[in-house]
Formats: C-alpha cells, sequence, structure tokens
C-alpha cells in the first residue's frame, strides 16, 4: 500500500460506511439490551419466587429510635419543661390489612373522635408506613388493660409507652415556653428547604426526625428546636413476618438534645402572673437584668395549659380558647400598643444630647400647645396646666404634655426616629422568640410607604406623647427602660442563659451583642434617671402613692395610652367597643437606684391611668424580687462568703 | 428530484414553528416520557417526597432550557469551537488535581464563583474535540491520525481516573472511542485493542484502581463474601427486583424500597425501586423508551449534513446507552459497582444537564440541516 500524505476524502463510501456502523451499533444495542431483559425475566420470573420469599423474610430492619428532649430549667435550676411517660394506642400502617375496618373496631372500644381518626390518617399519609403512629394518647390504665386482653384482634396495633412533652408550671409560662404539636407535611417540606438551604443532602433533617411525631411550634420550644431535638439514634432489630420485633440486633443510641437554662426566674414569674390574675386584666410584664439582657419574667395574660396540646388538641377544646380574651396572644412579644409617656424619659436625653433643649429651658404651659399658624389645640392632661412655665425635670416628673409638644417639634421626626431607634424601638430586641414583632417607630419614610401620605407637623407632636402612629412592644419598652438603667448600654434580651449537655455547660453568646448610645455628657443622663427617680418620690411623682414607704429607692415613669383600638393590626373585639376606649396603663422602671438589679415595663389593657393602675403592680414585683429574691440570695452569698472567709481563715 | 423538494418544502412549512426553534419533535416526546416516568419513580423512592420532585422539576426545566439553547448552535459553530473548548476544559481539569476541592476522598470540584466538575464538561468536548478532528480527515483513518485521536481522549480520561472518578473517566473514554468507531476504525484494530486491554487489565488493577474500586469489582464477583457492606447494595437490590415479579407491587408500594433496605434508593439505585414497584412490565417500557430515544438519535445522525455532526450524533447517542447499561447491569447484578446514575430517571445530579446538551446537540444537526441545503 502506498503512503498517502493527504487521503482524499471519498464521501459516497465515507456514508455507506457510516450507514453500516449505525446499523451495527442499533443492533449491538438492541442486543444487549436483550440481554438485560433477560436478567430482570431471570430475577423477576423465573427466580421471582425465591426473591419474593427473601423480601419476605427480610428480617432485619433498621428502625429510628427517638431521642430525648432536651429540659429547659429557670435560673435557680428548677424545671420548667419535662418529658413525662404516657400511654398510647398506637399503629404500623403497614401491618394493618384494612385500615378503615381496624379503627372502626377501635372505635367500638375506645373514644375516638372523628377529628382524632383525621389526624391520624393525614399523619400516616405523608410518613413512612412502617413507623407507628398514635391515634389516640393519654390513655388511662382501665384503657391499657381492656386492649392488652383483645390485642390479638387488632394486628399491627399495640399500647406503646411514650416520652411527651409536661409542663408542670403550665399556663404562668406558655408564652415563653411555647408548646408543641404534631409534624405536619409543611414541617417536612421546611424540613426540606432547610437542607437545600444548607447544602446537605435531601432528606437529613427529615431523617433527623424519623421517630419523633411533635415538634417545637412556638416560643422557646420553637426558637431552640435544633438544640432541644436531639439526635435520632436507629435499632437493627429482627423481625416476625407480621413485622413485629423479635429481637434488637445492634443498637446506636440516640443522642438527647440539649437543656437550657434560662435567665428566667420561675419565682418572679409565678408572682406577676399572680398579680396580674389577681387583679382581672389583659397585659403583659416584662423585666430584664439590665446587665445582661437576659430576661427574668415575661408574662402574657391571660394564658392557657399548654399541656392541653400534648395529646392533640380537638377543634372544640381549641375553640374554647379563641375567646375575645385572646389567651393564645403572646402580648409581650406580639402585642403592639402606643408607649404613651413612659418614652419622655428618652425624648428628654435626646433633646438634651441634640441640644434642642438645656436643662434651664422652659416651655409655657397654659394647658396646651399649638403649632405655629394653626389653631388646633394639643391638649396637656392637666386642664389647666402645670404652671407658668414648665422645665424638663418638671415635665417628666409630672408627664406634661405640653413641655413634650414643644419638644417633639423641637427634635422634629428625624432627629426622633434615629434617636428612638438608638434605644431599640422599631426593631426587634433579639429575644430567641420567633413571634416577635417590631411595632413602628414612625419617620417620613415609614408613613410614604405605609400610608402612601407625607408626614405632617402634627404627627410629630402626637409622637411626643408617644401616642400616633408609634407603637412599641413590652419587650422593647423593658429594653428601652434596661438602656437607661444601664447608662445607654443596650443588649439584645436573651430567654436562655446557656445549654448543657453531658454536664458541658455552653453560654448562650448573642447576649453580648450590644449597642452603646453616646452619653458622652453624663450630665444628660443623670438629669434624666434623676427626674425618674422623682417620679415615685412626693412631693409630685405620678407614681408616688405606689411607691410610698418603698425599702429601696426606684426610678419609673408612669404613662395613660388613649385607645382607638387595642392594636391597629388586631380585629378581634367588635364586642367590647365600650371597653375598647378605656385607656391602656403603662409603667416603666427600675430598681435599686444606684445598682439597678431589675428593670421592667408594664403593659395593661384597658386598665385605666399608669399611676394608679401599673405602678402599683410594678411595686410589688420590685417588692417581690429585690426583697424577697435577692435578699435571699444575698444571705446565700453572705453564707458562701463567710465559709470560704472561715475556710481560708482555719 | 423536484418531487423531493417540494415535499421537503410542505414538510417545512407544516412544522415551521417547532423546525425554527430547532426541535425534534419525536426526540422531544421521547425524552419528556422519561421525565414524566422518573417524577413518578422518584416521589416513591424519596419517601413520597414533594420537595423532591420540585427539585428533580427544576433540574429538567434547566436541561429542557440548555438543550434548546444548544439546539440554536449550528454545528458548525461547534466545530470551529472544538479546539478552544477542549484546551479549557484540559486546563480545568489540571487545576482541579492541583487546587480542586475535596469531597468524600475524590478531588473533583472546582470554585470559580459556582462550584461545578469540570469532568462534566468533558463528557461533551471530548466527542466534539475527536469528531472536529477526524472530520476533516479522509476516512477511516490513517494510523497517524487514529493515534492523535487516542492521545485526544486519553488524556481527559487518565486526569478523571486519578481524581478519582471510574464512572465518568469510563464514559468520556467511551464517548471518544465511538467517535473513532463510527469514523470507520478497522476492526482488526478493534479486536487488537480488546486483547491488549485483557492484558493491561491486571495491570490496571494493582497500579491505578484505588482500594474501594477493587473491593467494587470482588464484591461483585461474590456478593455474599460482604452481605452487610459493599455486597448488601447488590443482594438487596436484586431482592427488590426480582420480588417485583412481572406486574410489580404497585407504586409506592415496594416493600423492598420503603423499608429502607435499599440505600441510595432515589439516585444511582433508583432502577431497584422502578423493578419492585412496576416489575417486568414497567422495565420493558422503560428500555422501550430508551430505545426508541436512541434509535431516534442515530436516525438522525444518519442524516447529518456532514462527517463531524454524523460521527458527534452518533457518538452521543451510544454514550446515552453506555449510562443506562452500566446502571442497569449493576443494579441487576451483572456489573461491578460504579457510581453512575440512570440516565434521566435518577434524582438529581449535575449528569441530567449535561445528557440534555447532547441532546440539545443532536437536535441542533436534525433542524439546521435542511436550512443549509435549501
Amino acid at each position: 500500500m502506498l503512503k498517502q500524505r493527504e487521503a482524499i476524502k471519498d464521501v459516497g463510501r465515507e456514508t455507506s460506511m457510516f450507514f453500516v456502523r449505525c446499523v451495527i451499533a442499533l443492533i449491538i444495542v438492541f442486543g444487549l439490551m436483550i440481554f438485560l431483559l433477560v436478567r430482570e425475566f431471570k430475577l423477576q420470573v423465573i427466580e421471582h419466587n425465591k426473591f419474593q420469599t427473601q423480601s419476605e423474610n427480610n428480617r432485619i430492619r433498621v428502625q429510628p429510635v427517638a431521642p430525648v428532649r432536651g429540659l429547659i430549667y429557670d435560673q435557680s435550676g428548677k424545671l420548667l419543661a419535662q418529658n413525662r411517660s404516657i400511654f398510647a394506642l398506637e399503629i404500623v400502617p403497614e401491618q394493618v390489612n384494612d385500615m378503615q375496618d381496624t379503627i372502626a373496631r377501635l372505635r367500638e372500644m375506645f373514644d375516638i373522635s372523628d377529628e382524632q381518626v383525621a389526624k391520624f390518617l393525614e399523619q400516616v399519609k405523608f410518613r413512612p408506613k412502617f413507623n407507628s403512629y398514635a391515634i389516640k394518647t393519654n390513655l388511662d390504665e382501665r384503657e391499657v388493660a381492656v386492649f392488652s386482653t383483645s390485642q390479638h384482634f387488632f394486628p399491627g396495633v399495640s399500647v406503646e409507652a411514650r416520652l411527651e412533652r409536661y409542663y408542670p408550671y403550665a399556663a404562668s409560662l406558655v408564652h415563653v415556653l411555647g408548646r408543641m404539636g404534631a409534624i405536619t407535611q409543611d414541617d417536612l417540606i421546611r424540613m426540606d428547604e432547610k437542607d437545600v438551604q444548607q447544602s446537605k443532602e435531601i432528606g437529613t433533617t427529615r431523617q433527623r426526625y424519623a421517630a419523633t411525631s411533635k415538634m417545637g411550634k412556638l416560643g422557646l420550644e420553637r426558637y431552640y428546636e435544633n438544640e432541644l431535638h436531639g439526635e435520632v439514634g436507629s435499632e437493627k432489630v429482627e423481625t416476625d413476618v407480621r413485622g413485629r420485633v423479635v429481637r434488637v440486633l445492634e443498637r446506636e443510641e440516640p443522642k438527647a438534645g440539649k437543656d437550657i437554662h434560662l435567665y428566667l426566674h420561675l419565682g418572679l414569674q409565678r408572682k406577676i402572673t399572680q398579680l396580674m390574675k389577681e387583679k382581672g386584666v389583659r397585659g403583659a410584664v416584662v423585666a430584664v437584668e439590665p446587665s445582661t439582657g437576659g430576661v427574668l419574667a415575661m408574662v402574657s395574660q391571660p394564658a392557657y395549659d399548654p399541656n392541653m396540646f400534648t395529646g392533640g388538641i380537638s377543634s372544640k377544646e381549641y375553640a374554647k380558647l379563641l375567646t375575645p380574651e385572646r389567651p393564645l396572644y403572646n402580648r409581650a412579644v406580639q402585642g403592639t400598643y402606643p408607649p404613651a409617656s413612659t418614652i419622655k424619659p428618652h425624648l428628654a436625653f435626646l433633646g438634651l444630647k441634640d441640644g434642642v433643649i438645656t436643662p434651664n429651658t422652659r416651655v409655657a404651659d397654659p394647658g396646651w400647645f399649638s403649632l405655629p399658624n394653626n389653631d388646633h389645640r394639643y391638649r396637656d392632661w392637666k386642664a389647666w396646666g402645670h404652671g407658668a412655665t414648665v422645665g424638663v425635670m418638671q415635665a417628666i416628673v409630672e408627664s406634661c404634655d405640653t413641655f413634650f409638644y414643644d419638644l417633639s417639634v423641637r427634635l422634629g421626626i428625624n432627629n426622633i426616629h434615629e434617636g428612638m431607634t438608638q434605644f431599640g424601638f422599631g426593631q426587634k430586641t433579639g429575644i430567641d422568640i420567633v413571634e416577635e414583632k417590631v411595632g413602628i417607630m414612625p419617620s417620613r419614610e415609614w408613613k410614604k410607604s405605609a400610608r402612601g401620605e407625607p408626614w405632617y407637623n402634627g404627627d410629630t407632636v402626637n409622637i411626643g406623647i408617644g401616642q400616633g402612629f408609634w407603637t412599641v412592644t413590652p419587650l422593647q419598652l423593658a429594653n428601652a427602660t434596661a438602656v437607661l438603667a444601664n447608662d445607654g448600654i443596650r443588649y439584645n434580651l436573651q430567654l436562655a442563659k446557656e445549654f448543657a449537655q453531658d454536664n458541658v455547660y455552653e453560654a448562650n453568646t448573642p447576649v453580648m451583642a450590644y449597642h452603646q448610645i453616646d452619653t458622652s455628657d453624663g450630665s444628660w443622663l443623670d438629669l434624666v434617671k434623676d427626674s425618674m427617680k422623682r417620679v415615685t418620690e412626693p412631693p409630685k411623682g405620678t407614681a408616688k402613692t405606689a411607691f410610698a414607704d418603698a425599702e429601696y429607692v426606684a426610678a419609673g415613669k408612669t404613662g395613660t395610652a388613649q385607645v382607638r383600638s387595642i392594636a391597629q393590626d388586631e380585629e378581634y373585639d367588635a364586642t367590647k367597643i365600650a371597653e375598647k376606649f378605656h385607656d391602656n396603663a403603662l409603667f416603666i422602671g427600675y430598681a435599686p437606684f444606684e445598682q439597678p438589679k431589675i428593670a421592667l415595663a408594664v403593659m395593661m389593657e384597658n386598665a385605666g391611668g399608669g399611676g394608679s393602675n401599673a405602678a402599683p403592680i410594678a411595686r410589688e414585683i420590685l417588692d417581690y424580687y429585690l426583697l424577697e429574691v435577692l435578699t435571699i440570695n444575698q444571705a446565700e452569698t453572705a453564707e458562701n462568703q463567710e465559709e470560704t472567709a472561715n475556710g481560708a481563715a482555719n | 428530484m423536484a418531487l423531493r423538494t417540494s415535499a421537503a418544502n410542505t414538510h417545512k412549512a407544516r412544522r415551521s414553528l417547532l423546525w425554527r426553534l430547532h426541535i425534534d419533535v419525536p426526540l422531544l416526546v421521547g425524552l419528556l416520557a422519561l421525565m414524566v416516568f422518573s417524577l413518578l419513580v422518584v416521589y416513591s423512592a424519596g419517601g413520597e417526597s414533594l420537595a423532591l420532585v420540585k427539585r428533580q422539576l427544576i433540574r429538567f426545566g434547566a436541561g429542557l432550557t440548555v438543550m434548546l439553547l444548544l439546539a440554536q448552535v449550528a454545528p458548525r459553530t461547534l466545530k470551529e469551537w472544538a479546539p478552544l473548548f477542549f484546551v479549557v476544559g484540559i486546563g480545568f481539569l489540571l487545576a482541579v488535581l492541583f487546587f480542586g476541592e475535596s469531597s468524600k476522598g475524590a478531588q473533583r470540584w472546582i470554585d470559580i464563583g459556582v462550584r461545578f466538575q469540570p469532568s462534566e464538561i468533558m463528557k461533551l468536548a471530548v466527542p466534539i474535540m475527536v469528531a472536529a478532528y477526524l472530520a476533516d480527515k479522509a476516512l477511516p483513518p490513517t494510523f497517524k491520525h487514529l493515534l492523535v485521536s487516542l492521545v485526544l481522549v486519553i488524556m481527559p480520561t487518565v486526569l478523571i481516573m486519578i481524581q478519582p472518578d471510574l464512572g465518568t473517566s469510563l464514559l468520556i473514554a467511551a464517548s471518544g472511542f465511538f467517535v473513532i468507531f463510527f469514523a470507520g476504525l478497522r476492526w482488526r484494530y478493534i479486536l487488537g485493542a480488546l486483547g491488549v486491554g485483557l492484558i493491561l487489565a491486571p495491570i490496571m488493577w494493582y497500579f491505578t484502581m484505588e482500594e474501594y474500586q477493587k473491593g467494587r469489582v470482588l464484591t461483585f464477583l461474590n456478593p455474599e463474601s460482604d452481605p452487610l457492606g459493599s455486597g448488601y447494595h447488590i443482594i438487596q437490590s436484586q431482592i427488590a427486583i426480582g420480588s417485583g415479579g412481572i406486574y410489580g407491587k404497585g407504586w409506592l408500594n415496594g416493600t423492598q424500597s420503603q423499608l429502607e433496605f435499599l440505600p441510595e434508593r432515589h439516585t444511582d439505585f433508583i432502577f431497584a425501586v422502578l423493578g419492585e414497584e412496576f416489575g417486568l412490565i414497567g422495565i420493558i417500557i422503560l428500555l422501550a423508551l430508551y430505545f426508541f430515544v436512541i434509535w431516534r438519535g442515530l436516525y438522525i445522525s444518519l442524516q447529518g449534513q456532514d462527517s463531524f455532526s454524523r460521527l458527534l450524533g452518533a457518538a452521543l447517542t451510544l454514550t446515552f446507552f453506555v449510562y443506562l447499561f452500566v446502571n442497569i447491569g449493576m443494579v441487576s447484578g451483572l456489573l461491578p459497582v460504579v457510581g453512575l446514575p440512570l440516565p434521566l430517571i435518577s434524582y438529581g445530579g449535575t449528569s441530567i444537564v449535561t445528557l440534555m446538551a447532547s441532546f440539545g446537540i443532536l437536535m441542533s444537526i436534525q433542524t439546521h440541516r435542511r436550512l443549509h441545503s435549501a
């Protein structure tokens, strides 16, 4: 054969060669596919019986084991959320031949509502058929005994003991701890989405929940779901033909969830709950430790018993909770209210800091205020005024509206918005509860986008006494009070202080994130704080009656909010028009004055004047915490120190 | 002749819209049918997770988009860009070796803003390059041209093999080899290569294969030797398929797969779920769909305008077959376990997009043809 430098393309020959090769390729493909089919034929037809038996006898099964949920404790180690074992009637769907029939027969023996059946079927629909699901929980001993005698009539059905969440202090902590609820299809989808976001393999989180039927739905239970839940374990078990476990071959222990220790003081929480119940008011009280931002108590009244939800609440029982009093509504974190006069100290501080007023500024007070070139009169709560002219300290102590109308106009909405945002208004406090609302710290931009209207000077005037568009949550109010007590340092509010697992304690870090307000000229803050001290003192303080004979020095500010509606975004109580017009009573305060241990905000819906209604409750709360709780602690500490000293001496 | 032109014209007029979009309807129908099948099986294999189905749908959407885009590129353009495409691909492979990210003991990923697997590019770049190279030569290729083509195939194959990614390197070697085969490689060379392969196999075994790869082959030869380790997959998937019987246990009713005996049941081992739930009938339907797609691919290639189109089209089609043959073979216990998905059925993986890209090229070959000859 001759060597050719460049062969000439022979298109005709190439085409026919290609055609032949394609035909050959197609024949090979077809042949190999037949080869595959022969293999499947062998597996599925010839050896079918063998594999069928193997499949049925596939005795070894891996089943998930639920981890124990982490516990929640208060600051002194009292157990607030625990796990209790209860008996449940459970069904493994795969082992039931006729589900309708089984359920019908079970209903002849037990009291199972249509709703429970529907819930059960719903749950089974979306989850693995070989797991066990409860159709009825909280069986009593008699029911357990009755079922055990007739168990053999019900293949796939059994009575199982399960750990369920139990809240020993029931309603008094529900708005802090939240509650548990059944895992729904939406929850499962959210788990998958989380896997995607964290670029984990899909199904990873579901796997974690393979043996779990409930998850945190509200409050701390929801916020710390990840920490509390723990890691699923597994059991390799041998089963009989029916799928019943004969013995456990291998077991990988589940890892219990982390325990959470709170800043919360159970005694204080219960004391506040009791005080509010006695008064019979709706509202919220939040108490924080100024030096850490830890929440000592967070009460929202009325409340409900979260244990009702443990076994799955019926719609009838649930409907009972949908009263005009709205016990399900967490007023401390979700309620947004006008702050009224409680923010006057903050506005005064801002006025001094920005230099629009000085400690010597005096404002004429005829009992009303009006804008230049406008004859609309903004009235003071005291019709005849607080005197010819009023200074800043008197304005805080006596809660003079005219002074603050004037101050707000001098500051202007832009400065107010910026300054009050630094106190945390219009922002989340960072509290470890997902449901937290932010309220409204109004600004020109806010009004433009929310209302489509420009900002008027009249709007600013209303802001000066904490009315108008301004709304806050009780949490924000407590936080802003702590900022004053704490000389300008603002912490994130936190319920959880530390996590514990296997005796290893780990601090909840974000609590250290804080904001420092410019207090470079200390006299501004001193003046404001001094004024707040005089609020609780004779002769003129608006809370002087409530704090008469107090054994400590407290600082405070009262507020009485005119209410057009309980909150702009609430619409429920058309039936209560009359009461709806009653004022909200407010009080903020901290004590002891020199070294604040507690700062609080009291918010009582439609209770009337703040000085006569909210301040007395605050007094009792402070008395309890400072004189009973801290004294005990101090005694203990002193004792300890003595012992240490003695020990050292010896 | 006149008759043919007018027939072609009416033909063109009738399907002008899809034609202008460069879509081949029979191929599209075949692919869509496979996708529907996939969604059904993924839903069942994934524990009835709608989220999984949703994500698979998004992948199919992306695949179809890539297919449509590539279909717009004329084969001539593709050929012009082939060398650049290839060189950049090799560059990425080298970059992976030196700067790549490791995951599960293999270095396959690279991060340039987005994280991707360069070997995925080479699945297309290699056959395109070899086809571009051979298309201008007289066919069948001379020994010299043959050697150059082999170098073009072996270089990326070796780079991917040392990542290590046996499955992908095998696919890429096959795709390059198919181009040479269709270019008219003499039968004695083919037989010779098979002989050399048999001699080289033991050498490869001792010097290039990783322990886990050896383990897979050993397990394949005797799955009962390691029933709870790597043999577990093979035994369990055979039980699943075998217990399915002729009619299957029904959708969502596969006890083997639902009981979680089957690992990776929504990815590489999805065929076992299909076999268990849809039985032999389901498998026949699946293979028929695959065969239809392959037949259409070869048919399009046969009508290709030039050597480049023909070689590339036929090679891509056969590579698709290798995918499914290797996957089904391994799940049914005929071949050792290599990590290859069941094409267009398995959940996830970039493989869907790459496969759809090659179907885009096939559609381009089909639809750019008559436009040029007109």
